[in-house]
């Protein structure tokens, strides 16, 4: 009776082992592209909208013929913008056969993905993990402006208004809020004069002094995050000498930050973006038209759109190679499909139609992404 | 003209300082311990102050309110976390209060969440004008609050009977004991007294900065605790001053961009060479330690 229950149990593991066999040579005539993103969490709203984008790229490509006939496919993880996770998620993305991949949506898990792909030589992408140090020499590029690079496009978009005193209000103690002012003091036009006021994580919890510094300057350029901005601008809600503020992507979010009420801050609010949520025309438009129809506009944002990018980037350069002679399939292996996609990033592709920046996305020859800032609007100033 | 503001500045961040200053030493004076949990008093008198504003709307009730919070909240953290452990050695009283204030905090971030709070209806707003020069109204408000809270509680302590079996227990718990003072009630009172300051500062606090976080207390109140040794530790007056020094020497320093991102660097800096050079601080009584 024994025997014949463990010839049994045998036979069913074999036959379970061949059904997951086959399981898996089913799918194997797609291109596989991982992602690892908070789908939960006070992230979510991040990692849904680029899981959706992305997939509504892929959804596209593949309604068009796909890569010259290959279908795309997605998979999504979850990592609950926790870097721990990544090494799970990463492994049942290479399990699944993951040929390339999108990265991490957040920072941190980002750069934990970072370190495990470099192992194994896996090309990613990623729309929005924008740290410098995201960025890998053998495998890995954003979407994102990276975040000292938003000094450079801050300081271009601020030589071309014509002012010749300008404010600056940074913290001098985290690496993105003095990258960002590093970088945009190096190329301002030297023709611009700027008053200084600065705060440490220890020394946010009043800026009455700041204020005072600041009063008198109509421009005020601020590289910081949200709680603090809201913080100076409550505080300098009466001064009228200050007519526009100017942040980086660390002013995103600021119009729902709690206790704040946007409306009652008399001063323009601009920030640095490559990403226009209001655009009226353009790729940019067509992206939100039908995002909004598929997914609704909760979790529209720069993130879905720079990923919805980063699909159609990777996309066109595969295309690009196959016409140069290589060969791109199914069955290319994750490393191959890393080396072909960094000839071509680092040789000069350029990616048109792009839904972020005005359009043209390039990449340096350093890796770091290369298209224009915009300025967008988050509240005009009270009349 | 900079640098008269920077000085009214920091005459009214320094008021605040100093009234959260004389928290900790009076404390230390007449307990012989440091309460590391007296700014996270301050932050919940600042919940306090917020949860009064959704209701009432009005400043002058959340403030009374909070004034009232604190000192129970101050009282009953003496009776049940400081109180069981007099007489035992300083060090277990000092991780005590420490492991208060991490409490006080997780409870905050758990009933409030981990966002910050604007309570705007606190704002003041529109300055007073010298010519070019002006000062902000709650400038102006933090110094006067200051000025008056400390002439009162000078007058307190050196003419009240409460206030002078103060003295006495600082003194001298034993005698004190002796002399029939109850010296468990006068170290009920000061940490009352000392909780009542804190919710004033809290107030101070939000009036000029909007933005209530469960770790609003953390750092001005090392920052007082700084000013508190620097002026001599036990010693009232000594708080007074090294608040108000602390916080000149705070906007002072944030006023100059080349300086500004080392303010705090300069501020403990002071600290060191004002030990250095007086080591029970300027205000404070040199005395032999047993060690």
């Amino acid at each position: 009776m024994k025997k014949l229950l463990a010839i049994f149990l045998a036979v069913l593991m074999v036959a379970t082992c061949a059904a997951t066999l086959s399981a898996c040579n089913k799918n194997s005539d797609t291109i596989k592209i991982g992602l690892s993103g908070p789908l939960t969490g006070n992230a979510a709203v991040y990692g849904n909208g680029v899981a959706n984008a992305a997939q509504m790229a892929v959804d596209e490509i593949n309604a068009n013929g796909g890569l010259n006939g290959i279908k795309l496919e997605l998979k999504v993880m979850d990592d609950v913008n926790d870097p721990t996770k990544i090494q799970a998620n990463y492994s049942a993305l290479v399990d699944w056969g993951m040929q390339l991949s999108l990265g991490c949506v957040t920072t941190q898990p980002a750069l934990e993905f970072k370190t495990l792909s470099e192992a194994d030589n896996v090309f990613f992408m990623t729309p929005s993990a924008s740290a410098d140090a995201v960025r890998s020499e053998s495998n890995g590029y954003q979407m994102c402006f990276a975040d000292a690079k938003q000094g450079k496009a801050a300081a271009e978009y601020v030589n071309s208004l014509e002012y010749t005193t300008i404010g600056i209000f940074y913290q001098s103690d985290i690496d993105y809020s003095k990258g960002i002012y590093d970088e945009f003091k190096a190329n301002l036009s030297s023709s611009i004069t700027t008053v200084e006021a600065s705060f440490t994580t220890n020394t946010s919890s009043d800026f009455t002094q700041q204020v005072a510094e600041l009063k008198n300057c109509e421009f005020i350029f601020m590289p910081i995050y949200y709680t603090e901005a809201a913080l100076f601008m409550t505080q300098a809600k009466d001064e009228a000498g200050i007519k526009i503020y100017y942040g980086c992507d660390g002013f995103d979010g600021i119009e729902s930050a709690e206790g704040f009420t946007i409306s009652a801050i008399p001063q323009k609010i601009t920030m640095l973006t490559h990403f226009n949520s209001k655009a009226t025309e353009g790729a940019a438009k067509t992206f939100i038209d039908n995002y909004t129809a598929k997914y609704g506009a909760a979790t529209l944002n720069q993130f879905g759109a720079s990923a919805y990018d980063c699909v159609y980037a990777i996309v066109g350069a595969l295309k690009k190679a196959i016409e140069e002679g290589k060969t791109v399939d199914a069955d290319t292996s994750a490393s191959d499909m890393c080396e072909i996609l960094k000839e071509q990033l680092n040789g000069g592709y350029t990616y048109t139609g792009a839904v972020t920046g005005t359009g043209t996305v390039k990449w340096t020859s350093d890796g770091f992404v290369n298209k224009e800032a915009l300025a967008q609007t988050i509240k005009e100033a009270n009349g | 003209m900079n640098f008269l503001t920077a000085l009214f500045n920091g005459l009214s961040s320094g008021g605040t300082y100093a009234i959260i200053a004389i928290g900790y030493t009076m404390v230390y004076g007449i307990a012989k311990m440091l309460n590391f949990a007296h700014g996270d008093i301050i932050m919940a008198g600042g919940y306090a102050m917020f949860t009064t504003l959704l209701l009432v709307g009005h400043p002058i009730p959340a403030l009374c309110v909070a004034v009232a919070f604190c000192v129970a909240l101050g009282v009953f953290v003496e009776r049940f976390a400081y109180r069981p452990l007099r007489g035992a050695s300083p060090l277990a009283v000092l991780i005590t209060a420490i492991g208060v204030s991490s409490l006080l905090q997780s409870l905050a971030q758990i009933i409030f969440g981990a966002g910050s709070k604007m309570p705007l209806q606190l704002q003041v707003s529109g300055a007073l004008k010298l010519g070019a020069f002006s000062i902000h109204y709650n400038t102006l408000i933090t110094l006067a609050v200051t000025v008056v809270l400390m002439v009162a509680l000078t007058l307190f302590v050196k003419y009240s009977k409460v206030g002078r079996a103060m003295v006495a227990v600082s003194e001298d718990r034993g005698a004190a004991q002796l002399m029939g003072v109850n010296t468990n009630a006068i170290i009920a009172v000061t940490f009352g007294i000392g909780s009542a300051l804190a919710a004033v500062a809290a107030y101070l606090m939000l009036m000029k900065a909007p933005s209530l976080t469960n770790t609003l207390g953390a750092m001005p109140g090392i920052k007082a605790f700084t000013a508190a040794v620097i002026g001599g530790i036990g010693s009232v007056p000594g708080a007074m001053l090294g608040g108000i020094l602390l916080g000149v020497i705070e906007c002072v320093s944030l006023s100059i961009p080349a300086i500004a991102p080392f303010t705090d660097a300069i501020e403990f800096a002071v600290l060191i060479v004002i030990l250095l050079v007086k080591p029970a601080g300027l205000l404070g009584k040199a005395r032999r330690e047993k060690v």
